[in-house]
């Protein structure tokens, strides 16, 4: 297992996905969808769900690839298609192999991202399991009235929203009862290391990048 | 910038942005179709430009919810990574895209210096979010190949997009939000 820290790896993929958005290398893009491939199968994490999304997105592809053909150029449509599997690799590389609560105390330990934010963000991404609901609930509440709420429903945002606000005030008068405060010092039961190994993985990566780009 | 920003707002902000998120990666799969659609009459790139209100939509809900700096882009931002978690099918450029566009929506508040809201407010941020979002696309998808009544066209179709999603549904749910009086 090749172990890199979450901030550092979201930075890389971060750069790289910018990077190949103003590139047209096809064979750079190929490169990045094989690595990734590559780290994701050293991980273990070639799961179902990660096959489902590569596969899906052959739709937008055949797409692309049929209108760079009919009205622009077919090495158009050939970098066009490689990069979008390279974005997703690059984002399957990242989900895969990391929590939302590791890249929140990574974030906060490492690069020193206020805490407000940090447990904020991690007390609403905790909650998706209950908008979820919520959301289902609106709707089915709404079905029994012989109404249908769509997306572009103002009354069901505004009772997502509704709900969204009581979570919010609950959570937060939780949190802040239970001790939390913005400006204290926070010890870590979960420490998360940065060392230089992690910026010398990242440089060798870029580098790759770079001269995949220049070069090939 | 962020400093005034409470616990509050963050975890309400967060659940937005989780609504939204979940908006744009169905707006994937809208897309796709869309696409589809377009591609025999030769206009397939005006899907993006169709879609994109629905794709800016966390920003200015949330900007104008919490009216406070830095909520329009947090927001924006967020929801974007709320989209790639759910396997959206742009992968890791999601988050590029959600930066880029949560400036654009943050700026058309920031302009009006986060005191006046109401439909300036909504007209400032969709003039923004289309106008920079279009910059982007300029440079990024490659749309200055196309002749200028393609551009034209592209241009209106983005401008209607933001505003229906951006403008008139924010407003109408912020009304809502107002007449119930949890605002305050």
């Amino acid at each position: 297992m090749i172990l890199i820290n979450p901030s550092i790896k979201l930075i890389t993929v971060l750069i790289i996905a910018l990077e190949i958005s103003f590139t047209q290398s096809t064979i750079t893009n190929i490169l990045i969808v094989l690595i990734g491939f590559l780290y994701l199968l050293i991980n273990n994490k070639i799961t179902w769900n990660a096959l489902l999304i590569l596969l899906l997105a052959i739709i937008p592809t055949v797409g692309i690839f049929m209108s760079q053909n009919m009205y622009g150029t077919a090495a158009m449509g050939n970098i066009l298609v490689t990069r979008l599997y390279a974005y997703i690799t690059l984002g399957l590389t990242f989900t895969k192999t990391t929590t939302i609560q590791e890249l929140g105390l990574s974030l906060e330990q490492n690069l020193k991202m206020p805490t407000k934010f940090v447990y904020g963000f991690m007390g609403g991404f905790n909650l998706i399991n209950y908008v979820k609901q919520d959301i289902a609930d609106i709707k089915q509440a709404a079905h029994f009235r012989n109404i249908n709420l769509h997306f572009w429903s103002p009354s069901l945002y505004f009772k997502a929203i509704l709900s969204a606000i009581r979570y919010a005030e609950l959570l937060s008068e939780g949190m802040e009862s239970h001790g939390f405060s913005e400006q204290a010092y926070r010890t870590h039961y979960k420490k998360i290391a940065l060392n230089k190994s992690d910026y010398s993985k990242a440089t060798f990566i870029l580098l790759i990048l770079q001269i995949s780009i220049v070069f090939i | 910038m962020f400093k005034s920003l409470n616990l509050k707002n963050i975890i309400l902000m967060t659940l937005i942005s989780i609504i939204c998120g979940t908006i744009f990666w169905i707006a994937g799969f809208l897309y796709n179709i869309v696409t589809i659609a377009l591609t025999p009459m030769g206009l397939a790139p005006l899907a993006n430009d169709l879609l994109i209100g629905l794709w800016t939509m966390a920003g200015p809900l949330s900007g104008y919810i919490i009216k406070k700096a830095g909520s329009s882009l947090i927001a924006e931002v967020l929801g974007s990574f709320v989209e790639m978690f759910w396997g959206g099918q742009w992968g890791a450029s999601t988050v590029i895209s959600g930066i880029e566009q949560g400036i654009a929506s943050e700026l058309g508040f920031t302009i009006l210096g986060y005191k006046i809201y109401g439909w300036v407010s909504i007209i400032s941020t969709t003039i923004t979010t289309t106008i920079i979002t279009f910059i982007w696309d300029w440079f990024r998808n490659g749309y200055s190949a196309y002749s200028y009544q393609m551009l034209i066209l592209l241009f209106i179709t983005r401008l209607v997009s933001i505003f229906v999603f951006n403008g008139i549904l924010t407003k109408l749910i912020a009304n809502l939000l107002e007449k119930s009086t949890i605002l305050k």
